[in-house]
């Protein structure tokens, strides 16, 4: 088949402030894991038992370490930008959970995701954030090698699904 | 209802895409079609797209005569998560059948392709064949040809896996006959702009 130019597969995209007002609206279904990446909005990976197990295990390791000041959230959303709301398995975000609870965090220090069955690709495009370098550390356990990557210094890459890698 | 289908595009099913309209996040003049759950971006219309679609629906409506109608890039309805608009397609009865809801079961579905010729192969041929559609066309603007998909099959497990047994490549020169109205002698050099 030749190559066509342009016109590829298209979806509709959202804006954050749509993507909320949808949820406000009730249009998704109770408890469905979606997020909002680049405007596009994803099915969070199904979890397993490891998955569970990391998350927990992470946030515990990163209450201890970041102590008071910080709140340690789980799969919960952060607002990246204007197309993008994504719900990472944990965040760190300055401040006490009371102020949490009012609104959602638009700071983050560190962001994880833990796939264990997610390509390297969808890795890598959910590793970066989609509209500059809003996130300074992404760190992605890696269930599949047992390994953990460790994402910094976000930088400008043309080659790069939002142009950041 | 969604599936699990794992990471990916969420699906939506036609209720939702209805509210979606309801609640004003997509117009009805928004060139966006529901296929197999994903909110496509239709085709960019040029003038020889939009030629030949005109074109297509005179000679098909030629072609079937009485008892049929055709309807130009309006909505259909094959499951619960797809309402597309095809280009062009034939409908039995009168349109004052479908007053309370799209037609489901059209006789011929034509689409025209230039840029967006990989998806009518593609996601909109397997939508097709899955929903049953016994003849689907493909106007290919680019090579000039008539594409006639025939024989809905599911060779594989996956929704994705439906297709056509039977495809067919006709140039300006030769004719066809609609497998609903096999009277009829449609020239494929009617059909291109």
């Amino acid at each position: 088949m030749r190559a066509m130019a342009g016109y590829e597969t298209r979806t509709r995209r959202f804006t954050r402030a749509e993507y909320e007002r949808l949820i406000d609206l009730g249009v998704f279904q109770p408890g469905e894991a979606i997020e909002l990446i680049g405007g596009e909005l994803m099915v969070a990976e199904p979890q397993g038992a490891p998955h569970y197990t990391a998350i927990s295990k992470t946030a515990k390791a990163l209450e201890t370490v970041f102590g008071p000041g910080w709140v340690v959230r789980s799969q919960g959303p952060i607002r990246l930008d204007d197309d993008s709301e994504p719900e990472p398995d944990i965040a760190v975000v300055p401040g006490a959970r009371t102020i949490m609870l009012a609104r959602i965090p638009r700071v983050r220090s560190s962001l994880s995701r833990w796939p264990s069955r997610a390509s390297p690709s969808t890795g890598s495009a959910r590793a970066v954030s989609t509209r500059g370098p809003a996130c300074r550390t992404t760190e992605l356990l890696n269930l599949i090698d047992r390994v953990l990557e460790v994402y910094r210094e976000p930088a400008p890459d043309s080659a790069s699904p939002f142009g950041w890698r | 209802m969604t599936q699990a289908e794992g990471p990916g595009l969420r699906r939506w099913t036609r209720h939702e895409y209805a509210r979606l309209i309801d609640h004003g996040f997509l117009d009805e003049d928004d060139p966006i079609e529901l296929l197999d759950g994903l909110l496509l971006v239709k085709e960019p219309q040029h003038s020889p797209h939009r030629t030949a679609v005109v074109l297509v629906a005179k000679a098909v409506e030629r072609g079937f005569g009485d008892g049929w109608f055709v309807q130009t890039q309006s909505p259909i309805i094959l499951d619960d998560r797809s309402e597309p608009e095809p280009d062009v397609c034939v409908v039995r009865g009168s349109p004052r059948d479908y007053v309370d809801s799209h037609p489901t079961r059209p006789a011929l579905i034509v689409e025209v392709a230039q840029s967006g010729l990989r998806i009518a192969r593609g996601r909109k041929a397997a939508a097709y064949a899955r929903a049953r559609i016994a003849d689907y066309w493909i106007v290919n603007l680019i090579d000039r040809v008539l594409e006639v998909h025939r024989e809905p099959v599911r060779p594989g497990p996956a929704r994705r896996h439906w297709g056509y047994a039977a495809i067919e490549t006709l140039g300006a020169d030769a004719t066809i006959a609609p497998l609903a109205a096999p009277s009829a002698d449609i020239r494929v050099a009617d059909l291109l702009p």
